[in-house]
């Protein structure tokens, strides 16, 4: 990505402005969202939980892993507005995926809002992670990403709306399965069924347009989906073990110990898992789609 | 994606780290909108029967001059999602309170709805239009917030005065008056429905700009003031909302003359002569409410259609 790139002003050329229903399926997708918006300070019951009980260590394991939830989801309070006017800059783009946009980012800010709380209930929101290393590699600026008239907006989708969403809703599910405080459950439930609509719009929207791509945007998903795995998934950004740059011991341990204690947190062991699985079957559906993902070397598991 | 000649020093092109993420700082009033907001939902798919909106009552005229009245509302709207979460990201940037930047989430989405009513009541009676005429086409067309939201060089507060505290606080209390002309049931809901959203995206405003103000610098104000001037005069008095304040144009005098239509019928808009009065005070109120609050003293403004204000 240049600098010069991101400080010219993209022209939007608005009319004729089509508001007309253009993808169904994303259409339902805006329709269901709308029907499930909440108020994460009245339509959750926060002294539900049953954290008096749980030990100091589990609490201390929870609050990083909690907290690490919150600054992911963070991601997405400026991604999303930049991929909403990105979407709204490129002339024809469906206004089904803008609307639906715009019901994600409540979502996403619901979300940020419930980490942050639980986080504050198990013993205090950490407002950085322990270690400075973690943080260039939270820190994305997707936003940036998103509004670079170098990045296509396509390859954009597909690596970061449905691969990475889609991924993210495999780990919430972990995560959920594995959480037995009543609150913790409550809040993952949430998270999965607004993860999961997240992760419909990605996939979705390549259904949409992949009939239409030409072998050269293909070319460049295919690229936009390997960098994404080799600096944001290899990095440990959603999965804390894969990064070998970063000592992730002190995330390991916590995670194995918020996990065992059922506040919803799932292990390295099982992350992995998750990450492989879905990999496989992410790479059928892209294949299917026409976007032949390689297989990519992780250094320490190897091609995945 | 055709990108324009101009630079500008975007935040997009600095270095930026979003920690320490601060996300128990509030802003307890934008707190309560936030609040507010997510508990006040519509949808715009259900709110009415539209199955069961029968057309009969309504004549040729008032569906056309409907389907206008509504297609221009949602280029307007739309608006506010193609331009306005350039904000949010600059709230990020600037590392603003939480409430702040949570709130500013769920106002696009309000946005959104509204686009999204007013594309269905103006294809409900006749079609929604997909552009305006070509000689209306500037009064119409972008407020440039998205560049002005995402430069280094203009202080954001002075983007919120503009956009928020005058644009539509303008819309604002026309909305209102105009809520007072309308009698068709479906039509007087989208209007409350809509109005009670944007009180909210209001207060949003001045409730920000209490916060902000102090910490601006006497050329920062001076933006500010530049920035709410340049809004309403090269913006409201150039006819974005009130056509009748638009450049004459074949295109202008129709939108005036539906709107004419629709007032005799309680359908859902008001004429020049009942809505310059409502212009003039709300301009007054917005100076006056600068002056007491801001320290900003705006100056006279001028239209041909209401003379000095």
């Amino acid at each position: 990505m240049t600098n010069e790139a991101l400080t010219r002003v993209p022209r939007e050329t608005r009319f004729p402005l089509n508001l007309a229903v253009s993808i169904p399926a994303i259409d339902r997708l805006y329709e269901e969202s709308k029907l499930d918006i909440w108020a994460p300070a009245d339509d959750v019951d926060w002294t539900s939980g049953q954290l008096d009980a749980i030990a100091s260590e589990q609490l201390q394991a929870a609050r990083r892993v909690w907290s690490r939830r919150a600054w992911l989801e963070y991601t997405g309070i400026a991604e999303t507005p930049a991929l909403l006017l990105r979407f709204c800059l490129e002339r024809g783009r469906e206004v089904d995926a803008k609307f639906f946009l715009t019901v994600r980012n409540t979502e996403e800010a619901e979300l940020v809002d419930v980490f942050h709380r639980y986080s504050e209930l198990l013993g205090g929101y950490l407002v950085r992670p322990a270690d400075p290393a973690w943080e260039p590699v939270i820190n994305r600026r997707c936003h940036s990403d998103a509004l670079n008239p170098e990045v296509p907006l396509d390859a954009y989708v597909v690596a970061h709306c449905a691969l990475e969403d889609g991924l993210e809703l495999e780990l919430f599910r972990a995560y959920l399965a594995n959480a037995r405080e009543p609150l913790a459950r409550t809040l993952l439930e949430r998270s999965v069924a607004a993860k999961t609509r997240h992760a419909r719009f990605g996939w979705s929207y390549l259904e949409w347009r992949a009939g239409s791509l030409s072998a050269s945007a293909r070319g460049d998903v295919v690229l936009t989906l390997v960098d994404w795995l080799r600096k944001v998934a290899f990095a440990g950004y959603h999965v804390p073990s894969l990064a070998t740059a970063v000592d992730s011991a002190p995330e390991q341990q916590a995670q194995e110990i918020a996990a065992a204690a059922g506040l919803g947190a799932a292990t390295a062991m099982q992350e992995e898992h998750v990450l492989r699985d879905y990999l496989a079957t992410a790479r059928q559906r892209l294949q299917a789609l026409g976007v032949a993902l390689p297989a990519v070397s992780h250094p320490r598991l190897g091609p995945l | 994606m055709s990108v324009a000649n101009e630079t500008f020093n975007s935040i997009l092109a600095q270095p930026e780290s979003c920690f320490p993420l601060e996300l128990g700082k509030r802003n307890r009033n934008i707190g309560k909108l936030l609040r507010a907001s997510l508990t006040a939902q519509w949808n715009p798919a259900t709110i009415i029967d539209w199955d069961g909106l029968d057309l009969k009552p309504f004549t040729d005229e008032q569906r056309q001059a409907l389907r206008v009245r509504w297609s221009r509302r949602a280029w307007g709207e739309y608006g506010a999602i193609a331009e306005s979460p350039a904000l949010q990201i600059r709230f990020c940037h600037d590392r603003l309170d939480a409430d702040t930047r949570l709130y500013f989430a769920v106002r696009t989405q309000e946005e959104s709805r509204h686009a999204e009513i007013s594309y269905r009541l103006a294809e409900k009676f006749g079609g929604y239009i997909d552009a305006p005429a070509e000689e209306y086409l500037g009064s119409v067309s972008t407020h440039g917030i998205r560049r002005l939201a995402l430069d280094v060089d203009v202080p954001v507060e002075s983007t919120i005065a503009a956009l928020v505290c005058s644009a539509e606080q303008v819309i604002l209390e026309n909305f209102m008056h105009v809520l007072k002309l309308t009698t068709q049931p479906d039509i007087r809901r989208v209007y409350q429905l809509i109005l009670r959203d944007e009180a909210r995206h209001c207060a949003f405003g001045w409730y920000f700009m209490a916060g902000r103000l102090p910490l601006l610098t006497p050329a920062q104000r001076g933006q500010v003031r530049d920035a709410v001037v340049t809004m309403i005069e090269k913006v409201e008095l150039n006819g974005y909302q009130l056509a009748w304040l638009a450049p004459d144009s074949n295109a202008s005098r129709d939108q005036i003359e539906g709107d004419r239509i629709l007032w005799q019928a309680g359908l859902g808009a008001s004429v020049e002569e009942l809505e310059k009065p409502v212009l003039i005070s709300s301009l007054r109120a917005i100076r006056d409410r600068m002056k007491r609050e801001w320290d900003i003293q705006l100056p006279v403004f001028h239209h041909p259609k209401t003379g000095q204000i």
